[in-house]
């Protein structure tokens, strides 16, 4: 790829340390595409899931550094994902999650929040502020870690 | 005349034979069209696969290069419209401009008027859909072409005309799921001049259907509140539009509106007034409680209710004197809001209702929802 066009297309002011993985949990494989590729160009190690169960297992058998979920899929949802991660001994306990729902109620963010995600974002999302807003999750939890 | 036995064998067997032609000819159109079915589906999977690839290269390699994505035949055309279709509810940001450019420089919206009026519901709606969300009445900075070209031969840059205007008949579509997606695409426009007709259509709805298309009209934004001021008939004539403006004006927050809504408070309709507290509740203005206090001795339950919800959050703890007549009440909501408002004011409330749940002497409609909120706050941890 030019790097060129790519610092001005997505000017890079981010410095993700080599190895960070991300576990993408999404079921529509079309939109799982668009953010694997675009946190791979972070030079993220992207891991993806269809829903919250295999996100468990991949959760138990990787090392992963953060999390985006889906808020509504098959077999575990979101918010249930959020809520077992959170059930998990530290530091995978602790892992940054930012969760992404097509429903805009103030209701289901609130009740996201409370379940124990970092952030929240109504779709449809911006990946651009989607992958800045992960890069300030990530530098919180490691400068609070 | 007797039948001829004779002939029964020939008529039995030339019956079997035509029995068995049509069922053979049926299977091998069944089997046809299956084949063709997967023979389709296959050359999906293949173009969505080839396409997703080149739409990640597009969207983050190659952007800004019109024309980078590559080829689509023609007989594709209608497959990656399909294929386009499925990134409208989630990408958004420089990537769903990038989609939109693809869209309009495939000409994939020439199509449209056609599909405007097709027999198929779903591709009606999704004609609307992709006019609001490609926002294709959206003026672009190029003088507009020539009216003989307008509205569907489009050049890129170049202003387009009339599609939203062709989605107008949709709102009296006999499938109400066509008329809903219309009268987003209308909404989402944000243009006041779609507004008479989408109230019109909210308007036709039952009452309980109208709270729940409050969504569609909120996608005018607040400038539709003062557009409903100046364009709606008297309250007093017709109450009915009121209440969603006052459900908007809670909705949007709208502080400016809050003289209108106390205004509306003298209007007698128990709907209207309901509606107007449950936007003061939003709202949260104390300024306003002695005018809401003057309702809770309302003959109308609704209005009670709202009022048992209003007085908490408006007043905080100086409500409670306020709120333990209402937790006698004959009916079952207003106590049950009363003994909820009591609950959210924190320690003044709850003892308000330990108070009321231990005493013998209490009235006994209000010992009972006392007892029942607390052990409803206890087993959530509230207490």
């Amino acid at each position: 790829m030019d790097l060129v066009e790519r610092g001005r297309l997505f000017p890079m002011t981010r410095r993700w340390p080599a190895q960070t993985t991300i576990l993408v949990v999404e079921d529509d494989p079309a939109t799982a595409k668009i953010i694997q590729v675009r946190l791979e160009m972070e030079g993220l190690t992207v891991l993806v899931a269809a829903n919250g169960m295999e996100a468990l297992e991949i959760l138990h058998r990787e090392q992963v550094d953060m999390i985006t979920t889906d808020l509504m899929m098959p077999a575990m949802n979101g918010f249930r994902l959020v809520q077992e991660v959170r059930d998990l001994a530290p530091p995978k306990g602790r892992i940054p999650i930012l969760l992404l729902s097509s429903n805009h109620s103030e209701q289901d963010m609130v009740r996201c929040l409370a379940a124990g995600a970092d952030d929240y974002m109504a779709k449809p999302i911006s990946v651009q502020v989607m992958v800045e807003r992960l890069w300030r999750l990530y530098e919180r939890s490691h400068r609070v870690g | 005349m007797p039948f001829p036995h004779g002939l029964l064998l020939p008529i039995l067997r030339w019956a079997t034979l035509g029995l068995l032609a049509l069922t053979g000819g049926l299977v091998l159109v069944g089997t046809i069209l299956q084949y063709r079915k997967d023979r389709q589906n296959r050359h999906r999977i293949a173009c969505y696969q080839a396409w997703e690839t080149q739409l990640t290269d597009y969207l983050f390699k190659k952007g800004y290069e019109h024309g980078s994505f590559g080829p689509v035949s023609w007989a594709d055309r209608w497959l990656f419209r399909d294929f386009l279709a499925r990134y409208q509810s989630t990408i958004a940001g420089q990537e769903f401009e990038l989609l939109r450019d693809l869209y309009l420089g495939m000409g994939l919206h020439a199509s449209l008027p056609q599909r405007l009026k097709d027999r198929d519901p779903n591709v009606r709606a999704q004609a609307a859909k992709e006019i609001s969300v490609f926002r294709l009445d959206e003026p672009a900075e190029h003088a507009p072409p020539p009216v003989t070209e307008r509205p569907w031969r489009w050049k890129p840059g170049v202003r387009m005309e009339g599609y939203l205007d062709q989605v107008l008949p949709l709102l009296d579509d006999p499938v109400p799921f066509v008329a809903h997606t219309a009268a987003q695409a209308l909404t989402h426009s944000r243009s006041l001049r779609f507004a008479a007709p989408v109230l019109t259509w909210v308007m036709r709805e039952e009452l309980y259907q109208r709270e729940r298309l409050l969504r569609v009209l909120e996608g005018f934004g607040p400038d539709l509140l003062p557009w409903m001021k100046e364009n709606l008939e008297s309250p007093n004539q017709n109450p009915e539009p009121w209440i969603l403006y006052a459900l908007l004006v809670g909705s949007h927050r709208h502080r400016e509106s809050l003289p209108r809504l106390l205004w509306l408070l003298d209007v007698p309709s128990v709907d209207l007034r309901a509606s107007v507290l449950k936007a003061l509740i939003i709202l949260a203005d104390p300024e306003v409680y002695p005018r809401v206090l003057s309702f809770a001795a309302s003959p109308a339950w609704e209005i009670r209710a709202q009022v048992a919800r209003a007085l908490g959050v408006l007043g905080g703890p100086s409500a409670v004197p306020d709120l333990l007549p209402l937790m006698t009440d004959p009916v079952f909501e207003v106590r049950r809001n009363a003994a909820q408002s009591l609950v959210d004011l924190g320690h003044s409330g709850v003892s308000a209702l330990s108070w009321l749940a231990d005493d013998p002497a209490s009235d006994r409609f209000a010992r009972d929802i006392a007892r029942e909120r607390l052990e409803w706050a206890d087993e959530r941890g509230h207490l």
